[in-house]
């Protein structure tokens, strides 16, 4: 096929679709096939930019027709290439679009597919947007009760927030995803979870919110009584009372290694920072309600 | 469908799609040059929607979701505390046509902007510090202090056992390097290594069938579906292929083509004449 034909093709799609005084409707069927044949010669020929262009066309004639499941299909490919131009506002719109038309053909799982594939398009470029995308894509599954789909979801939105650092983000992602293995039943994926939230916040130095987290975490008792929770405790005292040995030993322990892999990097790490001011904090705090009882 | 339901449902919509309400935009947009007002609006709003989350977090049954729930309401007070000092540099700002007391006004409420984002109950805050909350059992990190001791006493006799044995085997190891023992005793390190990993992939198995079950249950009704579609459609063309063929059908074709001929013929006749 000729790189010509494609134009061709185009010209007359447009002139098909085109209002004007001798055409009062637009003829969207054939102008659609037209469409689609055109995006599939240009991405032939590799003009991403032409069959970007062709293939939204097609999408919006497939919505014309009232047939959404194509016209998302479409837009899918339309976002991939533009995501081959580096084009990424537009691949971020594509891929809602097309999550969008799935929805209203009644197939959520097609739909939080394409925000998945957006989001990972987005990863490098434009993480907060591949965070918004992924965040999306986690509530559709959930509303319609197919947590497990959402897990590989919550893996790699964490990811993703680790490597720019935000640790109370990737903290409260990694309680949302304990949240979904509750709902789902699916105990060790919890525990691995609150475990993974409690080491993101130790290694954000912020010895509060892990004990917080513990203490809210130890109301469940799935938790409370597995190996997770057990090694959470240890690490938590061993933090408390300033033994950094321990600490290093319980990284090492083959219940971590059996986290996700950007987890066990941050616990390999720990601990960070001066873990004897934490010491003498704590024994402060502990001090003070005794004081009062003293009073009372 | 409840009414009930109905009526929270369009509530939420409503809630939604606030932001294109065109005159709900003109009521905020009053604020529009003041940039102090228009942060200090947002902040509010974000503070009560904060609260409704811990008034909802303290009142779901579900525990998982209320610790999901908790750390979104942590995440938001951080976040609304690293807004107060900006509030305060726009605070002291003059803007025209503000008195001098409302500019005082202001300072006040951005002062006292971090007390209330503090209050808010994020499922750990040791609510009754003064009021002698000793025996409440309101304040966390009290009874963190007590259950932990609990949980000490019960795991410390078995720590007990346990540092005895430990020291057994360091004493052991100061003694002889290479005895038996020690070597089974690596032995059995390695081996419950390994059982570790082996519980953990088992665990993962479990989960990911039990991801496949429903999907399973879904290509079933499919296929079935499918299946007994095809069988409707034979059978159709079955008999439709048997009729065409049947030798009833084929006379009257021939009887009925002769009669036709018979009266072209008769017409042909007529009009020749």
């Amino acid at each position: 096929m000729a790189s010509s034909d494609p134009n061709k093709l185009m010209a007359k799609a447009d002139k098909l679709t085109k209002l004007s005084l001798t055409r009062w409707s637009a003829d969207w069927k054939s102008a659609t096939q037209l469409y689609e044949q055109a995006a599939i010669g240009y991405r032939v020929a590799k003009n991403h930019e032409k069959a970007k262009i062709a293939f939204e066309k097609a999408s919006k004639g497939q919505e014309m027709l009232s047939s959404p499941w194509d016209a998302a299909k479409h837009m899918e490919s339309a976002a991939a290439l533009a995501k081959e131009l580096g084009n990424w506002t537009e691949v971020a719109d594509f891929y809602k679009r097309a999550s969008e038309l799935y929805m209203v053909c009644g197939r959520p799982q097609p739909a939080s597919d394409a925000l998945a594939k957006g989001a990972r398009a987005l990863e490098d470029a434009v993480p907060d947007e591949a965070i918004q995308l992924y965040t999306d894509a986690c509530s559709i599954l959930e509303e319609d009760d197919k947590e497990q789909m959402a897990f590989d979801l919550y893996r790699a939105a964490t990811c993703i927030y680790i490597k720019l650092e935000k640790y109370t983000d990737a903290a409260t992602f990694l309680l949302r995803w304990g949240l979904a293995a509750d709902k789902c039943s699916a105990t060790n994926s919890q525990c691995k979870a609150y475990l993974s939230a409690i080491i993101v916040y130790l290694y954000a130095h912020d010895f509060k919110q892990a004990e917080k987290c513990y203490n809210d975490c130890s109301q469940i008792d799935v938790f409370l009584r597995n190996d997770h929770g057990r090694c959470a405790s240890k690490l938590l005292s061993a933090y408390s009372e300033g033994d950094i040995e321990e600490i290093k030993r319980l990284g090492q322990s083959s219940i971590i290694s059996n986290l996700d892999h950007v987890i066990i990097r941050l616990a390999r790490k720990l601990p960070t920072g001066e873990v004897s001011a934490l010491k003498t904090e704590a024994a402060e705090e502990h001090e003070e309600p005794l004081d009062e009882n003293d009073l009372t | 469908m409840s009414v009930i339901d109905i009526l929270t449902r369009v509530d939420a919509i409503c809630k939604k799609y606030d932001k294109y309400d065109v005159e709900k935009q003109k009521d905020l947009n009053v604020a529009g040059d003041d940039a102090f007002a228009r942060l200090y609006a947002a902040v509010e709003a974000d503070l009560e929607s904060a609260l409704q989350k811990a008034e909802s977090a303290s009142k779901e049954k579900n525990k998982a979701s209320a610790v999901a729930m908790n750390a979104e309401v942590r995440r938001t007070k951080a976040r609304l505390l690293e807004e107060v000092p900006k509030l305060q540099r726009l605070a002291v700002k003059k803007v025209k046509g503000l008195s001098g007391e409302e500019l005082a006004a202001r300072n006040d409420l951005v002062l006292a902007l971090p007390d209330r984002i503090q209050a808010i109950p994020d499922g750990s805050a040791p609510a009754a510090k003064q009021s002698g909350g000793w025996a409440a059992s309101a304040s966390r990190t009290e009874i963190k202090f007590d259950s932990d001791g609990r949980f000490d006493d019960e795991y410390f006799q078995q720590t007990e056992e346990s540092s005895g044995f430990r020291q057994e085997f360091e004493m052991r190891k100061i003694k002889q390097a290479t005895s038996l023992t020690f070597l089974q005793d690596q032995g059995l390190d390695m081996i419950s290594e390994g059982l570790d990993t082996l519980k953990n992939m088992a665990s993962d198995m479990n989960e990911e069938l039990d991801r496949q079950v429903p999907l399973m249950d879904e290509i079933d009704t499919k296929v079935d579906k499918a299946a007994s579609d095809l069988k409707n459609t034979n059978v159709r063309l079955k008999d439709t292929v048997n009729q065409l063929r049947s030798s009833r059908n084929f006379c009257i074709d021939i009887i009925l083509l002769c009669i036709i001929l018979g009266i072209a013929a008769y017409l042909y006749n007529v009009l020749k004449k």
